[in-house]
């Protein structure tokens, strides 16, 4: 196809994207706006703009993928993805909130009393980021390479470069009004398309896919290996949401802990709506799109099918809604995320470095997202890329291993010390964060290769256990004002009560 | 009783006897709010069973998605005849996990938000019955 129309709807999307992005400029002055934007935005706009967040590159077009190739037992992916956010809710939602910190390091050093665990926390909140960056860099350049003929580091830097300057120009405050703004165009995108698509398909005289008897079935085969892989993107899916540091921050923006809770229940409602899409993406692509899984581009389906199935311009024009919609979901995760980074890592420098004093916060954040945005952009064009869905699972189950047993155990256990969560935060994450380097640099087959491929299943629970054990072995170490800490975590701001640490 | 007047003249006759009861420690009202800043034994009371019955309603909720949810695989597995249904020309497996999950984990939240709220709401009646906070 020609690539005009693609150009001007990429185009279209980043423009609009810094356009918001300078009126949140406008109304964002001081620190409080650029961190957490003053903590004064409502459940409706906060809910669009965590789901505008959340539905990353994997979810636009990785899910659609996914099922293109597997077929039914994919459906998990976004199962996963939405019953995170009940976990989320029913765990750490309003306490997170009522703690009054800005990031997890915040949490971890006001709940523990120990810059230690403050410190070894904001390295796996970086590793966590750079984890989920890579792909969305990866697909931004695959997509524009599908669309557009343009050669694959187009769409990377130009990701990149406007995510950094989005987040350099207006922190939180804009970025809030910027994802709000792509939640329902990314819903918009994937749904008008969809319906012409359907239409056509219709037409045509509604042919079968071309899939087995497995493809339908989940679990069609049923090998042990199978359904351990089921059962750890599950684990890492529902307990890692609550530990990605670009969800984490979003709470701090509640006014309170009961407008936390609703924001929660409102982004289940938006990214459930939003998931019923791909799927049909998937299996459609089974229709007409079968040859995408023989050369290795299934991740591309969502783009392709419209050209395929509507001839002319109206094909076109579908086609560049699509590639709006996925541009507009590799720039809100990546803003997010990026933010979420610079959030922790320019409290660090300004506060903690050599320069200590003589940065100002806004500057140190500014610095700090130029520096987390190119680690995972060099690191874009090194690694080969894999399917973006599975890429980001690694990052789902590094912050399941690490950061959900801080928050579970640090919200609902008095015994938690500051020894027992260093020792889970790096036990968990050495185990979940080994997993994809073994797997992309060693490349094991069978079980070893499954075990360490998709490691949540045992990471978990060894980042559990060891919070657990070395907790209780260094009992006489729990922080005096354990008793403070939970009375802030858990009552409600109605009740008039001391909440100075 | 405090100030003991030395009895000057005995032989007058009448004493006063009086019951100080202007000097007695007032009753002072506490309010739990003051109990649980103090960490008492009845603040403490009070915190323990707000966050327990807080972690009851979360534990439930998990609970009750572990058997539905979690299990789903196993039941597919384990009773083939499910994957045969369809409803709507939409094989059944398909029609559960593409929408149906996402629908109940959807009310599972609900409903727990609407429980907690109302489990908050009577913990702020207890510790500040009058509320008369603007």
């Amino acid at each position: 196809m020609s690539p005009t129309w693609g150009i001007v709807a990429v185009s279209l999307v980043s423009i609009a994207t810094l356009a918001i992005g300078a009126f949140g400029l406008r109304i964002s002055r001081t620190t409080s706006d650029f961190y957490v934007a003053s903590r004064s935005v409502s459940p409706v706009l906060n809910g669009s703009a965590i789901s505008g967040e959340y539905l990353s590159a994997a979810s636009y077009l990785g899910i659609a993928g996914l099922v293109l190739t597997h077929g039914a037992d994919m459906l998990w992916y976004p199962i996963g993805w939405t019953a995170g956010y009940l976990l989320l809710l029913v765990f750490v939602a309003a306490p997170l909130r009522r703690s009054g910190a800005y990031t997890i390091p915040d949490f971890a050093q006001v709940r523990l009393q120990s810059v230690a665990v403050r410190r070894v926390s904001t390295a796996l909140v970086v590793a966590v980021g750079w984890l989920y960056l890579l792909p969305q860099f990866q697909g931004a350049g695959l997509t524009l390479q599908a669309v557009l003929d343009a050669p694959r580091w187009v769409g990377t830097v130009l990701v990149a470069a406007i995510v950094t300057l989005n987040v350099v120009l207006g922190g939180m405050r804009s970025i809030t009004f910027v994802q709000a703004f792509q939640y329902w165009l990314k819903l918009t995108a994937l749904l008008v398309p969809l319906m012409f698509l359907l239409l056509a398909w219709s037409r045509d005289g509604r042919p079968a896919a071309q899939a087995s008897a497995d493809w339908w079935t989940p679990l069609g085969v049923a090998t042990p290996e199978a359904i351990y892989g089921t059962y750890a993107v599950i684990v890492a899916t529902f307990l890692g949401t609550m530990g990605l540091p670009h969800v984490v921050v979003r709470f701090y923006t509640n006014p309170d802990g009961r407008a936390a809770r609703r924001t929660t229940l409102i982004v289940m409602v938006l990214i459930s709506a939003f998931y019923l899409l791909p799927t049909f993406y998937g299996v459609l692509g089974r229709v007409y799109a079968f040859d995408l899984i023989a050369s290795g581009r299934a991740d591309t389906v969502a783009l392709e099918l419209p050209s395929r199935l509507i001839a002319g311009s109206g094909g076109e024009l579908l086609t560049a809604l699509v590639t709006a919609g996925a541009f507009a979901a590799f720039l809100s995760t990546s803003s997010g995320v990026t933010m979420a980074l610079a959030g922790v890592v320019g409290q660090g420098l300004s506060d903690h470095g050599p320069w200590r004093g003589r940065l100002s916060s806004i500057a140190a954040l500014r610095i700090a997202a130029a520096a987390c945005v190119a680690v995972p952009l060099s690191l874009a064009f090194v690694a080969e890329p894999i399917p973006v869905a599975s890429s980001v699972v690694f990052a789902f189950a590094l912050a399941a291993s690490t950061f959900c047993p801080l928050l579970v155990l640090g919200i609902w256990w008095r015994g938690l010390t500051s020894a027992g969560a260093i020792a889970g935060l790096i036990g968990g994450g050495v185990c979940a964060g080994a997993a994809p380097f073994v797997t992309l640099a060693l490349d094991v087959d069978g079980w070893w290769g499954t075990l360490m491929s998709q490691p949540a299943v045992w990471s978990v629970p060894i980042g559990f256990g060891l919070m657990i054990a070395v907790s209780l072995a260094t009992r006489s170490r729990i922080p005096a004002t354990v008793g403070r800490t939970m009375v802030r975590l858990h009552t409600p701001e109605r009740v008039q009560v001391d909440r100075r640490f | 009783m405090t100030e003991p007047t030395p009895p000057a003249e005995p032989s007058t006759g009448r004493v006063r006897i009086t019951s100080p009861l202007s000097t007695a420690s007032t009753h002072v009202r506490r309010t739990v709010g003051q109990e649980i800043d103090e960490a008492t034994g009845v603040g403490e009371v009070y915190m323990q069973s707000l966050i327990r019955s807080q972690l009851r309603a979360a534990a439930t909720v998990a609970i009750t998605l572990l058997l539905t949810v979690v299990s789903l695989p196993l039941v597919f597995l384990w009773v083939p005849g499910l994957n045969d249904g369809r409803v709507l020309g939409i094989p059944l497996p398909w029609l559960v996990l593409g929408g149906g999950v996402h629908a109940g984990v959807i009310v599972l939240g609900w409903l727990y938000v609407r429980h907690v709220e109302r489990a908050e709401r009577l913990f702020t009646h207890l510790v500040e019955p009058s509320d008369g906070r603007p």
